[in-house]
């Protein structure tokens, strides 16, 4: 039964004996006082302390639950709880299968708080049966995660599975003794059992490992014998190892979390330090790191028996899982070059734990990736060529080990993008596209934020991308409008979900202002390639570019009513009346483009798209704008459009108050402007002009040498 | 994904197929006939796809080593001769080398078996291999399952019936059993002629080889493509009914993120999208060419010619830095972004990520991520100096966190020197001293380390005693003061033992004269 990964792993109950007989020393003992040696005759060095047997078993524990901690943090795939328990008198309980109370600060604080045994108390009165007891009780109880897996299954919920496995360090008596602890073990989940099946609160327990390690001071013979895992009952097996205190217990279950985990060990060797004294040299080190054993899925795989095998795929090292818990990986350190970021092709990564947390080796690796650079890793092999199989990188202060791709790539060698659909355009947006992108970058928001509408955050990022796209020309030479500096404020603005009075205000000046252009008959960006002649006319070039204007302004004319005033500023100010402009061109154009211009003009007169045809108007907006366009740029072999920049902008824009002639609605709006401006902060342009006239765009004079940008607006 | 042709040329393929009136057939010349179909087809529509072709009887052979040159193949296939007795074993053991070589063990492949189902006698015989799998000894295990994931077809000159008069079918059967279930038997229907291997071959053609069209979508911007190798369905884990997860055929781009900012993530496969001209398409694409259109100058040319959304977007990416985060399906991600192959040749690539809410830790939950313009201020501050990733985990891991590990015997000798050092710099360095106490203090009290706690504070007093007489006085004061605070924590007194209380430094004053004498 394959049900939400719930394993023996998913819940580890630790059982820590914590009776009168545990603060018996380890006798190993620790000398503290290193510096002494070298202070002379005089100084007597204080006496080597030892450990108590709980003191051994506290931080070989705490050792066990940092590496599950570092390695299979919450929410991912594997979801590992641990329910630390002591046991003398009774039972207490450090934490509970919350995911607040799961890291190692909660519990060593915990700890602190029960501190080592009374070697005082009455031994009678003290046993790790309460705590046994205790943990397969826990064992019955639901976590979180089992709670919501049981919440979304519903019908099935009876398939989630409840396994889980207590780990028990103890200083037992005898064989017998041991016996006695797993017959309670045993007697106790049954009992629970029977409990949990009428309880909705409690699940039974399916399969219960129980691993019972001994621990006895050094020098002692051990009363208890080790035992491989044996089957109790269907739901209970057990093991015994019994262990040395001291650095025999820690081997122990780091051996054991491996075993537990699915860990393998990975040493990184070569890695260059400065020397601690003498700071101008360095040495080599290594670092032994543990994770996941699927980082070594290409080893494990090619170390497979296979009787043709040739080549040195054996050489990267042999992880045979039977024999190989002492095995590790070498992988050599290749300093990096570069901080370039790239992207590699990487087929898994997984979080590391180093065997030997705080050694300076360890930190200094650890310190080095945490602050940001990474760190590719190579096999040592024999024969000549490098192999890169793996990288060591921290992402938001956790570290990943990322395995790469070594093998030869099947999509070596593909068509170029130049060769297929599209790749003989040249005169792409890319610039644009590239700012279009920066502002459709995304960010993350806290969880469950939902807009009015109901929309998730990420299902907003796709909605602005919509409103973004409605009217997009890919190429440059499909637009006017987007090679025009002056259209920009609009051109930002419109496609906002909502305005504010201001931003109609700045579509409406962004209007006047090309109003004002017109009037003085400034010449717009529009490509001059392919079309007979000097191309079109000054007042063509200005139907083209309020024709695209409109284009743009009605795509987005449904979002509010504030778009619409947008776009009714456009038509009431547009220069001419379309069907003035048909009666002019008629004489000179060439026949065949009067339908589509008839078509334009009757267009601009809709002052609102229905809603239904909002959506799909661009395209076919675009589509005229590109006829409209296609007879500027489609010639033979000149794909490359010359009038890119727009030099229109290094005339002054005669301040509107200066016009002569009776007062015009531009005058009229240009007053109220001003009027409203005071209102709010003033243009920094403003600020400084001379007269209330300020000179805009004053840097394009100076830029004017260098026309070399894709198109007229200032690159980034 | 890499396909071997595992050709069979054994005698057996001679023989010849009963057919009225024309002239005579070998099995041999159907399966060469249908192979040949396989190639047509890669060629025109699978052209990516590496293909080998292995030759096998009681020995087997590398014909043609993987490529994409479709004719060195066909040229490979009808110059085939003829071998003896069929064994499967040692061809499968050639297949898995060749590709492990080639590829890594990693590369899921296609494995195309062409035989007629004779599968030989006596010793090397399927039947015989099958008979012994379970008395093998460690360096002679059967080749199945291959060490990479693989799929494997095996396309039988030989119709059912005539199969399951032997136990020819059965054997079959185990073998695509012992490939994990992953595979199929086509077998030909009605009389062996050059139609029914057709529909054969075709059969394959439509289970394996068919390439996946797809549109991907940026807002209204949009653009046909197809998507190579083809992404195959993902089984999702801890699923209780686990159904395999297909990628959509509309691609949907959620939005932009920095490479710097995705950091190499895994991926389970990586993809060319390449963009297409779907026919009746070429008009709505190309506008700027639809007066041309009727006249058809070259279908390719024009197709060149019309703006793509893909090189836009692959343009774009490629300047800036950045992917495209693509939604494939309920619940799954992928990313675009372009990949360059040589300095000249770069390509629109998709990888796609675990299935699941949150593929990437440092990114959080896809559906959590949203535009920058939501936010009060721009998280990627107004220079791009900043960034809103990677996502900081809610607990640090240890190794980033300082903690204090004693198990060797060093980790708790550098601790304690570390405060000796720092006693005898005092008071100048007091706040590194009581920082580097404290933290001994806490591990010694969650440890139950008392005997520790009473040994610093003899080793603190005996330096007090060691102080020159130059030492300032102030030294003296906060040294007996530390050992004085770590002894009343060793006696376990709750006061004085409480794990987050912090021993501070004594308050002295020696500027105004008299020593403060707070103890």
């Amino acid at each position: 039964m394959k049900v939400t990964s719930s394993r023996f792993s998913h819940k580890t109950a630790f059982v820590v004996d914590h009776c009168p007989y545990m603060a018996e020393s380890s006798r190993q003992m620790v000398e503290c006082d290193m510096l002494t040696k070298s202070r002379g005759q005089g100084v007597i060095p204080l006496a080597p302390v030892s450990k108590s047997l709980w003191t051994c078993a506290v931080e070989c524990s705490m050792e066990y639950c940092r590496i599950l901690y570092d390695v299979y943090p919450t929410r991912k795939l594997v979801r590992s709880y641990v329910h630390y328990i002591v046991s003398d008198s009774e039972f207490h309980s450090l934490n509970s299968w919350r995911q607040e109370d799961q890291s190692t600060q909660e519990l060593m604080a915990a700890l602190a708080s029960v501190g080592p045994p009374n070697p005082r108390e009455d031994p009678e009165c003290c046993s790790v049966l309460h705590g046994l007891v205790a943990a397969v009780e826990s064992l019955c109880a639901i976590t979180q995660y089992q709670h919501e897996a049981r919440r979304t299954l519903m019908d099935v919920a009876d398939r989630v599975a409840n396994r889980g496995r207590i780990i028990c360090l103890t200083n037992a008596k005898s064989d017998t003794h041991v016996r006695m602890l797993e017959d309670c073990v045993s007697e106790t989940i049954q009992e629970q059992n029977k409990l949990a099946a009428g309880s909705d609160r409690l699940m039974p327990i399916q399969r219960c490992e129980l691993v019972l390690v001994h621990i006895y001071p050094q020098g002692d013979d051990t009363l208890v014998s080790d035992r491989s895992r044996k089957e109790l009952s269907s739901v209970l097996s057990s093991e015994v190892h019994s262990v040395r205190a001291g650095r025999h217990l820690a081997s122990k279950l780091n051996i054991l979390v491996q075993q537990h985990f699915d860990l393998a060990s990975t040493t990184i060797t070569n890695i260059p330090m400065k020397e601690e004294q003498h700071a101008n040299t360095s040495a080599n080190y290594d670092v032994e790191l543990l994770h996941h054993r699927d980082a070594h899925l290409e080893f494990i795989k090619s170390a497979q028996p296979c009787f043709l095998c040739t080549g040195d795929l054996h050489m990267a090292g042999s992880t045979s899982r039977d024999s190989g818990l002492k095995e590790t990986v070498t992988l050599k350190w290749c300093t990096p070059r570069t901080n370039n970021v790239e992207l590699h092709y990487c087929t898994g990564a997984y979080r590391i734990s180093p065997v030997d947390v705080n050694s300076r080796p360890s930190s200094c690796l650890t310190n080095f990736l945490l602050n940001g650079r990474s760190v590719l890793l190579e096999q040592p092999r024999k024969s000549g060529s490098k192999v890169i199989s793996h990288m060591l990188s921290s992402h938001g202060g956790e570290i990943f080990l990322h395995v790469l791709n070594s093998t030869r790539s099947t999509l070596e060698d593909p068509p170029s993008i130049s060769e297929g659909c599209g790749g003989r355009v040249t005169d792409y947006r890319i610039t644009d596209f590239g700012e279009f992108m920066r502002e459709n970058r995304l960010t993350p928001f806290s969880e469950g934020v939902l807009d009015a509408s109901g929309r998730t955050s990420s299902e907003r990022a796709k909605a602005q991308l919509e409103r973004h796209t409605r009217y997009w020309p890919m190429i440059i030479s499909q637009t006017t409008i987007f090679n025009m500096q002056a259209v920009v404020p609009l051109a930002n603005l419109i496609v906002k979900e909502s305005l504010s009075e201001e931003d109609v205000l700045t579509c409406q000046k962004t209007v006047f202002n090309l109003v004002d252009m017109e009037r003085k008959n400034d010449p717009l960006p529009i490509s001059t390639v392919g079309s007979r002649g000097k191309g079109p006319k000054r007042d063509e070039q200005y139907r083209i570019m309020w024709n695209e204007l409109e284009t743009l302004v009605k795509a987005h004319v449904g979002s509010s009513e504030r778009h619409q005033r947008v776009l009714e500023c456009i038509s009431a100010c547009r220069s001419k009346p379309p069907e003035e402009e048909e009666r002019k061109k008629r004489g000179r154009k060439r026949e065949d483009k009067e339908d589509k211009a008839e078509k334009n003009g009757k267009d601009a007169d809709e002052k609102a798209w229905p809603d239904s045809e909002r959506l799909k108007g661009p395209q076919e907006r675009e589509k005229e704008e590109q006829t409209e366009s296609e007879m500027i740029k489609d010639s033979p072999d000149s794909p490359e459009p010359l009038n890119k920049k727009p030099r229109l902008m290094s005339e002054e824009i005669q301040p509107p108050q200066k016009s002569k002639g009776p007062v015009s609605l531009l005058t009229m709006w240009t007053n109220r402007i001003t009027a409203t401006s005071r209102k709010h902060e003033v243009f920094a342009g403003r600020l400084n002009s001379v007269n209330n006239k300020a000179e805009l765009y004053q840097h394009l004079k100076e830029d004017n040498g260098m026309d070399l940008h894709e198109n007229g607006k200032a690159t980034r | 994904m890499p396909t071997v042709v595992l050709m069979d040329s054994s005698l057996s393929m001679t023989r010849p197929v009963s057919q009225e009136g024309s002239e005579e057939f070998q099995r041999k010349n159907l399966a060469v006939h249908g192979l040949t179909m396989l190639f047509e087809h890669m060629a025109t529509n699978y052209k990516l796809e590496f293909t080998s072709l292995v030759a096998f009887s009681s020995l087997w052979e590398l014909m043609v080593p993987f490529t994409r040159d479709y004719n060195t193949l066909q040229e490979a296939l009808s110059n085939l001769e003829d071998y003896d007795k069929t064994c499967l074993e040692s061809a499968l053991h050639g297949v898995s080398n060749i590709v492990q070589q080639e590829w890594g063990s990693t590369c899921p492949c296609q494995v195309v078996l062409v035989t007629d189902g004779a599968l030989g006698i006596g010793r090397g015989s399927l039947r015989h291999s099958l008979h012994t799998l379970k008395q093998r000894v460690e360096d002679k295990k059967f080749p199945l399952p291959f060490p990479f994931p693989a799929k494997m077809f095996i396309m039988c000159i030989a119709n059912v019936e005539e199969l399951q008069s032997t136990d020819a079918m059965d054997n079959l059967e185990q073998l695509i059993g012992l490939n994990g279930g992953e595979g199929q038997i086509f077998t030909m229907e009605g009389p062996l002629c050059l139609k029914s291997v057709q529909s054969m071959f075709g059969k394959l053609i439509d289970q394996a080889y068919t390439p996946f069209y797809a549109v991907l979508h940026c807002g209204n911007l949009a653009s046909d493509v197809q998507v190579f190798p083809r992404p195959e369905p993902v089984l999702v884990d801890e699923e209780v009914d686990p159904i395999p997860k297909a990628v959509q055929t509309d691609l949907e781009i959620v939005g932009f993120i920095e490479i710097a900012d995705i950091s190499s993530p895994p991926v389970l496969s990586r993809h060319l999208v390449l963009p297409i001209a779907v026919n009746k398409e070429v008009d709505e694409v190309g506008a700027g060419t639809t007066e041309d259109a009727e006249e058809e100058p070259s279908a390719n040319q024009m197709a060149g010619k019309s703006p793509n959304f893909c090189v836009l977007l692959h343009g774009s990416l490629k300047v800036e830095g950045m992917v495209a985060l693509v939604q494939l399906g309920p619940e799954w991600y992928g990313m675009l972004y372009s990949q360059a192959d040589s300095k000249k040749k770069s390509n629109l690539m998709m990888s796609l990520f675990e299935p699941g809410p949150e593929p990437l830790p440092w990114l959080g939950k896809i559906s959590q991520l949203g535009p920058i313009s939501d936010a009060a201020e721009n998280p990627y501050g107004e220079d791009d100096s900043k960034s809103p990733f990677p996502l900081q985990p809610k607990n640090k891991r240890s190794y980033a966190q300082n903690v204090t590990v004693w198990i060797k015997a060093n980790g708790l000798q550098t601790d304690v020197q570390k405060i000796l050092r720092n006693a005898r710099k005092l008071p100048e360095k007091t706040q590194t001293f009581y920082k580097e106490l404290n933290r001994l203090r806490k591990a010694a009290l969650a440890f139950g380390f008392w005997e520790l706690l009473k040994g610093v504070a003899e080793l603190l007093e005996r330096e007090c005693t060691l102080l020159p007489d130059s030492a300032h006085p102030d030294a003296a004061f906060q040294l007996s003061h530390a050992a004085q605070q770590l002894k009343l924590a060793s006696t376990g007194d709750s006061q004085y033992s409480a794990f987050n209380h912090n021993i501070t430094p004594l308050h002295t004053d020696f500027s105004g004269g008299g020593a403060g004498d707070r103890m």
